[in-house]
């Protein structure tokens, strides 16, 4: 990611070349694409079929692990709106808000099945208030951290742009747009709760073809989305990967418990989907350009991934943040 | 914003200098047989293809990074004896005074003091650790400073021959020379200082790291840095790596650019 203008454009490019793909009668090749309603955008689709637990029977590493490296992008949609994922961000509806609900994707929430988060009265309240300020934000706390390049965090990382997994002995690393992931294998002791970080601290291991994760030190401050849905810094989250052994998708499912926040636990599902050299180059789900290897098949690598804002506080200018000086003594 | 800037190379120029670098390395590489990087270490971690394993956490215990030339102690530095082969960096005349610039306002105009990100090599052997994922296609550092991921792409791929701007911390392609890695940097943006005292360098850069164990646990680590805007010739650093070896170590992000409104979030009444 360069700029938060250049990042708006991609936006936008995406939505464009969904409605001119939409215009167009035909081109029902990818079966994902064939499901898209009318104007929902590039490779954003509105069902799935979500994917089982159970025995990995593809690839292993040869230290065990289910090899799953590799690019990776959600399906439904980006983090505009938690619940309503194809609905658009606060105060911007999309062309599909004004459809029957189902035809737009599922909200992430899967329990409760009324597809809401269970927040208390003083959370809900608060994820309202910033729902309503998200398109004027007048105060530093209705900025959005995310257009500041702060990391998405947990577990907005999987519905912001596609990232890449990569495995190790005893890791998996996840290389977000914004941020990294370290996740360790082991059952080394979480760190201190004094820490509090904006990727959190996950500790995982393998069932079959599911990576369960215990993630907890997360500091709260990466909202969900532009709706303002959140976590606070108490949570304890568990994140299951669930693979299909067929390696072209997994579903991301998050149960977070957080009793200061939410009358009872709640679980998202985020679905996605592999991409490979097969796939063009997006700008969004698939941003990779191709190595230089005259002569070999094409073969894809992600450039640096540096957001300019972490590099001088963008957001900042706008509500006060200071713009330049010195942010650490150390 | 700085990447808006409209990149300007004297590819000529830079090219001819790689040449030169390139044979001056390989003339060092002969001038010092037996090299030492050459002979098969046993007592060393390697990956399943034979090649030496740097998967761990590294943090330098080198004063580089206050300042790499030779120097007293003074308020905001350790005294050192430095870390570059002649002691002095070789400094053009006219790229000088922007040194001397840089250190008379190094309190206020040091990326790091706003968790920028640091570069190539300073990134290296700033003081704090960093991890090293090893696979044989690619290493892959995660620097717990700031937001910075380098991969070094080890699969016999080129620099990329277009890319949309230049990279805080370069395009980084290695190979094996024996038991040495040794990694190609180039496409560098001109946003990075090379340690806490102002030295700096241009859009130019090209360096040249070597990454060799000495044992399982220390890295030798040296660069060769050549920027023909800024320097008359080029010039060698060399640093040791130490792995960190605390109990339960880990990285612990420290993405502290987040800082000056990160105390907005999450939802904060009152504010």
């Amino acid at each position: 990611m360069r700029t938060a203008i250049q990042t708006t454009a991609a936006i936008l490019a995406v939505a464009l070349a969904g409605a001119a793909a939409s215009a167009q009668p035909a081109a029902p090749a990818a079966t994902e694409r064939s499901q898209v309603p009318a104007g929902s955008g590039l490779r954003f689709v509105s069902s799935f079929t979500p994917v089982k637990a159970g025995a990995w029977t593809g690839k292993r590493r040869r230290d065990g692990q289910p090899d799953v490296e590799g690019h990776w992008s959600n399906l439904i949609a980006n983090h505009s709106n938690w619940t309503d994922p194809q609905a658009g961000p606060p105060g911007e509806p999309s062309k599909q808000a004004g459809l029957p609900r189902e035809q737009r994707a599922p909200s992430r929430v899967v329990d409760p099945a009324d597809g809401q988060v269970p927040y208390t009265p003083a959370a809900r309240a608060l994820q309202k208030d910033f729902e309503a300020h998200f398109s004027n934000p007048d105060l530093p706390r209705y900025i959005e951290p995310l257009a500041r390049c702060a990391p998405a965090g947990v577990p907005k990382s999987f519905i912001w742009h596609g990232y890449e997994i990569r495995q190790y002995p005893g890791y998996v690393v996840l290389l977000f747009n914004s941020g990294t992931r370290i996740i360790k294998l082991d059952q080394s002791p979480h760190l201190p709760p004094q820490i509090k970080l904006w990727n959190a601290d996950s500790r995982g291991h393998w069932e079959g073809n599911t990576l369960v994760v215990s993630t907890t030190n997360s500091n709260g401050k990466a909202l969900f989305g532009r709706t303002g849905d959140f976590a606070s810094e108490n949570a304890a989250i568990e994140e299951r990967f669930i693979f299909d052994p067929d390696g072209k998708r997994y579903d991301y499912r998050a149960t977070f418990t957080d009793p200061g926040v939410y009358t009872r636990p709640w679980t998202a599902l985020i679905p996605a989907r592999r991409y490979t050299e097969a796939d063009e180059p997006d700008g969004w789900h698939y941003e990779v350009i191709a190595a230089n290897r005259p002569g070999q098949p094409l073969l894809n690598e992600q450039p640096e991934r540096i957001c300019v804002e972490n590099n001088g506080p963008f957001g900042g200018g706008a509500v006060g943040v200071p713009l330049d000086g010195p942010i650490i003594d150390r | 914003m700085p990447n808006n800037k409209t990149r300007i190379r004297a590819d000529f120029t830079a090219r001819g200098r790689k040449a030169v670098l390139a044979l001056s390395s390989a003339i060092t590489l002969l001038l010092a047989a037996p090299h030492p990087a050459l002979a098969q270490q046993q007592d060393i971690p390697r990956l399943p293809n034979g090649h030496p394993d740097f998967s761990g956490i590294w943090q330098t215990l080198s004063e580089a990074d206050y300042d790499l030339e030779p120097h007293s102690g003074r308020r905001d530095a350790p005294p050192s004896a430095g870390v570059v082969a002649g002691g002095n960096l070789p400094y053009r005349a006219e790229a000088l005074s922007q040194r001397q610039a840089n250190f008379a306002n190094r309190a206020k105009d040091d990326p790091r003091l706003k968790c920028w990100t640091l570069g190539v090599p300073r990134s290296v052997y700033y003081p704090a650790p960093f991890q090293i994922f090893e696979r044989e296609r690619d290493i892959t550092l995660v620097h717990q400073f700031g937001h910075q991921v380098r991969t070094i792409n080890t699969n016999g791929t080129g620099h990329p021959k277009d890319i949309d701007e230049p990279y805080w911390l370069g395009d980084s392609r290695g190979h094996w020379e024996g038991d040495t890695l040794v990694v190609d940097v180039t496409e560098f943006n001109d946003e990075t200082w090379l340690d806490r005292a102002g030295n700096y360098h241009s859009e130019d850069l090209h360096v040249v790291e070597k990454w060799s164990f000495v044992d399982r646990d220390t890295i030798r680590y040296s660069a060769t840095i050549d920027d023909p805007k800024v320097y008359a010739k080029p010039w060698n650093l060399s640093v040791l790596l130490n792995r960190r070896r605390d109990d339960n170590f880990q990285l612990i992000e420290d993405y502290c650019f987040t800082l000056p409104y990160d105390n907005y979030y999450p939802h904060k009444e009152g504010k």
